[in-house]
């Protein structure tokens, strides 16, 4: 998709929880990216059989529609929505 | 028991005999395993695309899930097309690719590549099995999650040390829970009553949730008028009066119009793809829409539903029938309407009567459709001719239409007709292509030639990449280019190098007798129409267009017509 312009651009952080299995923060991120949202903000912590990610991302999309495509992941156990969306200006 | 055993060994357990692979290094364990295993025919395909596309035919046409098998590297990069094909059509599917050693993994070792890096898009789920111990559980996870809720391929990669290492004795299968979730339907009910022209619009989701039964009768008891997608093809079957075929990009002028029309889009197991509902903006503008899907990341994707019901489609739609059965929906002049719109807006090819003109592509299906046992099966490839087949041959049932609707994959009806044929060894098979498409997977004949498969081939030759050159005349000032094949190779010749008989017509009185000498034919056969080149499908909306904005053969040289192209 193409670069999505900075202004104006809600953000929004995901906290989840993915089962501890190979290239589970890849498919994560790949989904972010192709459901057209960027990472602004990532953090992981890894347990013995889970890793726990809050992403901050921004995006034109609905924040529903990539909730709901990353809930469909196998390794996905959990996505919280930690807030609302709030407008974030590169100018700001 | 070592982990290729394993293998066959949950095969088995699953009943599932038939398997599509080529073998190579890094799964030479799993073949060696195949020369002591009876109760598993595998099928040796020529590339490793056809592997996939003839276990993702297996599975369309059967309703089970399909399997390929291949090696490491290049096996494994070859699958990807095949895979993204049954990632976009929800087909289920089984992969198992060899890989290097686990101690080789990451050294660029020969035939090394990230193949669960590279396709993490393009499954539903995917394994490396690192270790072997894990393998039977992964097994039991895979094949029940490419089955279940919304179906995909899962992909399962395994290095060659863990293919032959010893693993413990198999866990037993467990049978997938079948989701029979079943919303609360009252208010869906209220608004299909309140509707004064409620239209249901259904997709390939009806088969995938197997609830072909269940649909066709919800659409006869509701009596509500339809359209189908590509995949929905066959769904309302071929005597129900309210059907107006398929609507979208090349849909009919009836469909469209009617969903145009409509203040209620019931939609059963469809995604709302945009060949189908053209620019989302004018699409259904006066309805509001109830969606029924099994999957929820579906709902809202593109168009809010005013009301979604997330379950299982066959519960549902049951749901509905027994509430309707009781009272019937009140909508006798949208019925007429839309059956008015039938007339006059359907697909319409009209039999050429004069004996020696050249054969069109729609006059030759409709043909092939009155002639081809009820019960044929027709695996289309990409192209003009495969909407064709979608506009002009009646299909009585969505197994019996083989498409490639999300990937648009050409060379997916060859090795999808020989998966359908080994899904039913006895049943009429019949590949419709182009001669882009042939050849893409040609080399497939010798695998219709070496199991001795009954299929039958029917090039529509128009020397050109059809599809391809009509938009570049429609939508590109007629500025052709590379879409010449006129040095296509004598398929004729072709098919009898294969050892398969092949027939070459182009007149029209040829038409009948070329189609009843294949079927009649006891093996493979190919017949080879020549159509002519500058034959386009009618109608057409501009990609990206509203499908109000239909442009049919009459108007193209219009003025109306020429504010369309680009």
């Amino acid at each position: 998709m193409n670069p999505q312009s900075q202004t104006a651009m809600p953000s929004y952080t995901l906290n989840c929880r993915m089962n501890q299995e190979a290239a589970a923060l890849e498919r994560l991120c790949q989904v972010v990216r192709v459901r057209g949202f960027r990472i602004s903000r990532m953090s992981m912590e890894a347990a013995e059989d889970h890793l726990d990610i809050a992403l901050t991302l921004s995006g034109s999309r609905p924040i529903g529609m990539l909730r709901s495509q990353l809930e469909k992941l196998h390794s996905v156990v959990d996505v919280a929505l930690q807030e609302q969306a709030a407008v974030r200006s590169v100018s700001a | 028991m070592n982990g290729a055993q394993h293998i066959l060994e949950a095969f088995h357990r699953h009943n599932i005999n038939t398997v599509f692979g080529y073998p190579g290094g890094c799964i030479m364990p799993l073949y060696d395993a195949l020369v002591d295993d009876v109760g598993v025919e595998h099928v040796l395909c020529r590339h490793e695309q056809a592997c996939a596309l003839s276990a993702d035919g297996y599975a369309r046409a059967s309703g089970e899930i399909g399997v390929c098998i291949a090696t490491s590297g290049p096996g494994a990069t070859n699958l990807i097309t095949g895979v993204a094909n049954a990632y976009m059509d929800s087909i289920p599917m089984l992969v198992i690719t060899g890989q290097v050693a686990t101690s080789m993994i990451g050294t660029d070792a020969f035939q090394e590549t990230d193949i669960l890096g590279m396709t993490l898009g393009i499954v539903k789920h995917s394994y490396l099995v690192d270790d072997a111990e894990a393998l039977p559980a992964i097994m039991e996870e895979a094949i029940q999650l490419a089955q279940s809720g919304r179906p995909g391929p899962v992909w399962i990669d395994i290095p060659k040390d863990v293919l032959l290492t010893e693993v413990a004795t198999a866990s037993p299968a467990t049978a997938p829970t079948p989701d029979a979730h079943c919303p609360d339907i009252t208010r869906a009910l209220a608004m299909l009553r309140s509707a004064r022209r409620p239209l249901l619009y259904s997709g390939g989701g009806v088969s995938l949730a197997q609830a072909e039964d269940s649909f066709r009768a919800f659409a006869e008891t509701s009596g509500l008028p339809g359209v189908v997608t590509l995949k929905g093809i066959g769904n309302a079957g071929n005597h129900n009066p309210h059907n107006l075929g398929m609507l979208g990009m090349h849909g009919s002028r009836a469909a469209n119009k009617a969903v145009e029309e409509c203040d209620l889009l019931f939609v059963v197991g469809a995604r709302l793809d945009d060949r189908a509902t053209g620019k989302l903006d004018g699409f259904a503008p006066n309805a509001k829409m109830i969606h029924i899907d099994a999957d929820a990341a579906e709902i809202n994707k593109l168009r809010e539903a005013d009301l979604a019901l997330r379950g299982d489609l066959n519960a549902i739609l049951v749901a509905f029938i027994a509430a309707l059965e009781s009272e019937s929906l009140a909508i006798a002049d949208w019925q007429k309407q839309c059956q008015t719109w039938h007339t006059t807006g359907g697909f319409k090819a009209a039999d050429n009567e004069e004996p020696m003109a050249p054969i069109t592509g729609p006059a030759f299906i409709r043909q092939l459709s009155r002639i081809a046992p009820d019960d044929t099966v027709i695996a289309c490839d990409v192209g003009q001719h495969q909407m064709w087949v979608a506009q002009h041959y009646e299909f009585d049932h969505p197994r019996r239409h083989l498409t490639s609707g999300g990937l648009g994959t050409m060379g997916f009806g060859l090795p999808a007709a020989i998966g359908a044929q080994f899904a039913d060894r006895n049943s009429t098979v019949i590949n419709v292509t182009g001669d882009g498409s042939f050849m893409m997977n040609a080399q497939e004949l010798a695998t219709i030639r070496r199991y001795k498969l009954p299929l039958k081939l029917i090039i529509l030759d128009n020397q050109c990449l059809g599809m391809v050159r009509q938009q570049q005349e429609l939508f590109y000032n007629n500025r052709e280019s590379h879409i010449n094949l006129d040095d296509n190779p004598d398929f004729v010749a072709m098919a009898r190098a294969f050892d398969i008989p092949a027939l070459h017509i182009d007149r029209t009185d040829q038409i009948r007798r070329g189609i009843e000498t294949i079927l009649a034919y006891d093996g493979p056969m190919l017949l080879h129409v020549a159509i002519s080149r500058e034959e386009n499908v009618w109608p057409i909306v501009k990609p990206g267009g509203s499908n109000r904005d239909m442009i049919d053969e009459t108007k193209r040289t219009s003025t109306a017509n020429k504010e369309n192209v680009a």
